[in-house]
């Protein structure tokens, strides 16, 4: 599904360029579930945003489901955000002037989804994740559990075959990451959904079957999950 | 998606109540002077505009320099009476031609009498000929366009006339009694014709035309010339340009023939670049272009200015608080971004946004037009209207072009650098640093503040030259003195001067609220000089209370008075030079012979018009000699302070001499109001206008602080923990709007001296500029600003910095 290869990332300042990433090739398949690890400032978010077209790499190719996507069009893009990615943010990112429903509601509506089949689906998703009651309330008047729940609903809402999540539990307590690794591992498993995320927890990595762990812009080691539970 | 945005947009503005009415209120009250001015300029435009027939109807100018205020030549409204005749025999285009009496000023208006009652003075009758419906198209009622001034000694009334004086439009076949000065016999005229009243305003505006009979022929003795307004109704393909040039040759040979009669010659009149000329133009451009001032499009191109900048004002309200505000709203556009919404779509989004907020200012605005209409009819002397405009949808798709426009200026730019967020910084979280805008934003402040600070100079000079003006010795004692619309009579004279406390009763030809020019040129040692003459009654100096700054004033004692002695003002006395008492000058009258006059005082000039005009040049004389004028002036000087009583007094014995004809007059202290009435109007205009564009300002500042300081609320915060005073803060706070006000104020000195010296030139009597008022707006807006900004700096600053720093 995601083919990366050679790619790089410089910021330059006064002329010396700042690597953030290095020769980065990778290969990520439909219905793999990722980690992406790393001490502070390695290069992962910058990894994740590249993967998510928000940012562009410097040099390097990136295929997205067979397709060259290294330099896309904002009608294309649009269209892969729209069908294909749904992101996931540390600081949820819920529109404030938005209630729950409305939140989740719109991609639905930049879809161009029709109302009935809109309803459903937002019915279904407040309902597998518990939060029908909450469905009026607008963001500030939530947990931040609660409001990442929203989030990750509304990621899925337009049904898309990846999701990109940028330490999804960094804000969470252990409890409430936890049912949120769980969300991950069990739409991953049972819906087949492709998920990237960034994390600095070895526990929340677990649930993936695949971690990359970057250092200064490298990948510097993959490994596939039972092997290092194993070790 | 549309509905959605809407909630969104409306949960927004209500989430920041507080700005939203700024920008709202704001938008309304600069948008409400902007559509009263649009209305005022579709009543102008509307002139001559009440039929298509119009379209050929043209007016004719001359000209000529009889009776222009500056005695020099000018192309008039009012032409020799011939000229109708010249066009109606000699050009064939000329479908119809008609001369109508022209608004003279002499008197409020004719005495009408039906039957037995009171006498009522109704202005606007106007005598005409013939031919006056068949060139202009108005609508009968009652009667018929060609039957209607068929014979002599017939009136067609308007409508509203009718209603007023019969209560019904079926009156066809009765007389009214018309009696024109005060001692008319008077005239008995039937009523042939009603005429509806025209939507949309006239220049040739009249409540009754007449046709007596004076305007079916011209004067036989060719040193007799009638000026009235000529018309005509040329047919349809008349190309005016070629017709212009053939009326230029006609009347060439007509000025020709008609000075051989005056046994003058073309050659000496038409010297010294002055020529002679006749044309033609279409009546829809007669209102816009009066003979001797700029036309209302001229006169308001000031107002017109000003409303534009005061909406301009608050549209940088509106662009301000948007890019401030635009900082809450990056995450939603970045979050969209990601969620599948085009760029396209964002700025629909905002566009829509700020459309809303135009419509409720719209929705205002009209209210507010309701409400300040009466007020502004009544001060700018109009009558505007509405929503009974006959012109309503013209007005509602001005008003459509004016929210699409306004929506454009304001929410462009905003949803412009709202929807060019970049998602990764915005989701990143550090879009507060990088915010664009912020320069865009500092010149709008500083653009703001140099329209106020220019309006504040505006206003203090404006005070200053009023003030000036005011108090100006005006060269003559303006109070206790009136003057009555009537010609000098001795019996009538004789009985005031009998009323105890009239001191003295007096004519002349020129005096305020009546100042009738006669040019006149004069030899004086072999040099030409052109003088303006008035001719008075022994008694109207004195009355008038001039100044004598050399030699005397006519007097009883001397009998050369009556003869040939002559007073000059001092204008005139310097163009003739020095040492002037007893010296004579000559004149050559009309039949070629030579009068002489003597000098025998200089008065100080004294004041016939506004202080926008020089005093003319100009010689008193009591004598008839070299010909005299009259021009309804009868003026009279008291001593008494019961006023009301003497008025009393002297409209007794005008009843008992003038019965059919009610009395006329005003005082002097009236006619000076009414020379200052129009610059009054302006400057009050001018002090609002200002007043709501500082608070304008004003409002937009305070917000934009608020969210400045909301802003830096962490910053703040942090420098508190670290040691920083509250006064500290304040004072950051203030630094740097401090700099864009008084950056405003150096650009502002400039832009107003240019302004305001340009305004101070049109009066011929004037302060020089002062200083005072740039300084004081300088200190004005200082103090102000920094008000405004202290007042949320200092919220900001005595917060509590735990409760900003928690948030992190
Ligand atoms: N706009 C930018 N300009 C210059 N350098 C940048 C920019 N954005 C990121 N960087 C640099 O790129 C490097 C990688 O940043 P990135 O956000 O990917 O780190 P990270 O691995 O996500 O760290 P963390 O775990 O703290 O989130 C950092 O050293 C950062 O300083
Ligand atoms: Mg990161």
């Amino acid at each position: 599904m995601i083919q990366l290869k050679n790619i790089e990332k410089y910021y330059s300042s006064k002329g010396i360029k700042h690597y953030v990433l290095r020769h980065v090739t990778t290969t990520i398949k439909q219905g793999e579930f990722v980690s992406i690890m790393g001490p502070s400032g390695a290069g992962k978010s910058t990894l994740l945003n590249i993967l998510g077209m928000l940012e562009e790499p410097t040099y390097g190719n990136y295929e997205f489901m067979d397709e060259d996507v290294t330099n896309l069009n904002e009608r294309k893009r649009i269209e892969l955000y729209r069908n294909h990615i749904g992101f996931v943010f540390q600081a949820y990112h819920l529109i404030d002037e938005m209630t729950v429903y409305e939140n989740i509601e719109a991609p639905l509506l930049y879809k161009k989804i029709g109302s009935s089949e809109r309803k459903s689906r937002i019915a279904d998703l407040l309902d597998r994740f518990n939060i029908v009651a909450k469905k009026d309330l607008f963001p500030n008047q939530l947990s931040g559990g609660q409001q990442q729940l929203v989030g990750i609903a509304r990621a899925l809402a337009a049904q898309p075959s990846i999701i990109l999540a940028d330490e999804p539990t960094g804000n969470l307590q252990s409890a409430q990451a936890e049912e949120i690794m769980q969300l991950f591992q069990k739409l991953n498993k049972e819906e087949g959904i492709t998920i990237i995320q960034v994390t600095h927890s070895e526990k929340n990595a677990e649930y993936g079957n695949r971690i990359l762990h970057i250092a200064d812009g490298v990948v510097k080691d993959d490994v596939a999950v039972r092997d290092s539970v194993k070790i | 998606m549309f509905k959605l945005n809407l909630k969104i947009a409306w949960r927004n503005l209500w989430k920041n109540k507080v700005y939203a009415a700024i920008n709202i209120g704001g938008l309304a009250l600069g948008l409400t002077a902007f559509v009263l001015m649009l209305l005022y300029i579709n009543h102008e435009e509307s002139y001559d505009t009440w039929s298509t027939d119009l379209k050929n109807v043209y007016q004719i100018r001359e000209r000529h320099d009889f009776f222009t205020p500056d005695n020099k030549e000018h192309w008039n409204e009012i032409s020799n009476s011939r000229i109708a005749n010249l066009i109606r025999s000699k050009l064939p285009q000329a479908v119809a031609v008609t001369k109508v009496d022209n608004d003279w000023g002499f008197s409020n208006g004719f005495s009408l009498k039906v039957d037995n009652a009171d006498p009522v003075i109704i202005s606007k009758i106007k005598d005409s000929d013939s031919s006056f419906f068949k060139v202009f198209p108005y609508q009968f009622l009652q009667g018929s366009a060609d039957k209607a001034l068929e014979n002599k000694e017939t009136i067609v009334l308007k409508e509203s006339l009718a209603m007023q004086l019969f209560g019904t439009t079926k009156v066809l076949g009765k007389t009214i009694k018309i009696v024109r000065w005060r001692s008319d016999k008077g005239t008995a005229l039937t009523i042939t014709g009603i005429v509806a009243d025209p939507k949309f305003p006239q220049s040739v505006s009249f409540n009754a035309i007449t046709r007596t009979g004076n305007k079916d022929k011209d004067p036989e003795n060719p040193t007799n010339n009638n000026y009235c307004l000529v018309y005509t109704k040329l047919n349809k393909s008349s190309d005016t340009a070629v017709l212009n040039q053939t009326l230029q040759k006609l009347y060439v040979d007509f000025k020709k023939n008609l000075l051989n009669g005056q046994k003058k010659s073309y050659n000496d009149i038409y010297k010294d670049g002055k020529s002679p000329g006749l044309k033609v133009i279409p009546i829809e451009t007669v209102h816009s272009n009066p003979p001797y001032t700029s036309g209302w499009f001229d006169k308001l191109k000031p107002v017109m200015a000003i409303s534009a900048f005061l909406l301009l004002v608050s549209v940088i309200n509106f662009i301000n608080l948007a890019t401030a505000q635009s900082v809450q709203r990056a995450k939603e556009v970045g979050v969209k971004k990601v969620l599948g919404s085009y760029k396209r779509q964002l700025t629909w989004q905002f566009l829509i946004e700020s459309a809303m907020q135009s419509v409720i200012s719209l929705f205002l605005c009209i209210i507010l037009i309701e409400v300040v209409l009466p007020a502004f009819n009544n001060h700018f002397k109009v009558d505007l209207s509405f929503w009974h405009n006959a012109q309503l949808f013209v007005m509602i798709s001005q008003l459509f072009g004016l929210f699409v426009f306004v929506t454009l200026l304001a929410g462009f730019y905003p949803a412009w650098i709202l929807s060019n967020f970049n998602p990764v910084s915005v989701l990143k979280g550090n879009y507060e640093n990088g915010l664009k805008g912020i320069a865009l934003r500092n010149v709008l402040v500083i653009f703001q503040f140099i329209i106020s600070v220019t309006f504040i100079i505006s206003i203090g000079v404006m005070e200053m030259q009023s003030r000036y003006m005011n108090n100006k010795d005006l060269g003559f004692e303006r109070g206790n003195l009136i003057n009555i619309k009537t010609n000098y009579e001795d019996d009538f004279a004789e009985r005031l001067k009998k009323i105890p406390g009239v001191e003295y009763v007096a004519t002349t030809t020129q005096i305020m609220g009546n100042a009738f020019n006669v040019p006149e040129e004069v030899k004086y040692k072999g040099n030409a000089i052109n003088l303006n003459t008035v001719t008075v009654t022994m008694d109207a100096l004195p009355a008038l209370g001039v100044k004598v700054m050399q030699g005397r004033i006519f007097s009883k004692e001397y009998k050369q008075d009556t003869v040939n002695t002559v007073v000059l003002n001092e204008a005139a006395a310097n163009l003739f030079g020095k040492n002037l008492i007893g010296q004579t000058y000559g004149k050559v009258d009309w039949e070629g012979k030579t009068n002489i006059f003597q000098i025998v005082g200089i008065i100080k000039n004294y004041h016939n018009e506004g202080f926008d005009k020089a005093v003319l040049p100009t010689v008193y004389k009591v004598t008839s000699l070299g010909g005299t004028s009259n021009t309804n002036n009868l003026l009279v000087r008291f001593n008494t302070s019961k006023y009301k009583e003497l008025i009393s007094k002297i409209e007794n014995e005008w009843k008992i001499l003038y019965p059919d004809f009610p009395m006329e007059y005003t005082s002097m202290d009236d006619e000076f109001s009414k020379s200052l009435e129009e610059n009054n109007r302006f400057m009050n205009m001018i002090i609002l206008f200002s007043i709501v564009s500082v608070s304008l300002s004003l409002l937009g500042l305070f917000a934009l602080s608020t969210f400045v300081a909301k802003r830096r609320t962490k910053e703040i915060a942090v420098r508190k923990v670290l040691g920083a005073s509250n006064i500290q803060i304040v004072n950051l706070l203030n630094k740097s709007f401090l700099t864009l006000v008084i950056a405003a104020n150096l650009i502002s000195w400039p832009i107003a001296y240019i302004i305001v010296k340009k305004w101070l030139d049109g009066f011929a009597y004037r302060i020089d500029m002062p200083v005072f008022p740039f300084i004081a707006a300088t200190l004005i807006s200082v103090i102000i600003a920094i008000l405004t900004v202290s007042i949320q700096a200092r919220k900001a600053a005595v917060t509590d910095p735990v409760n900003a720093l928690k948030y992190e």
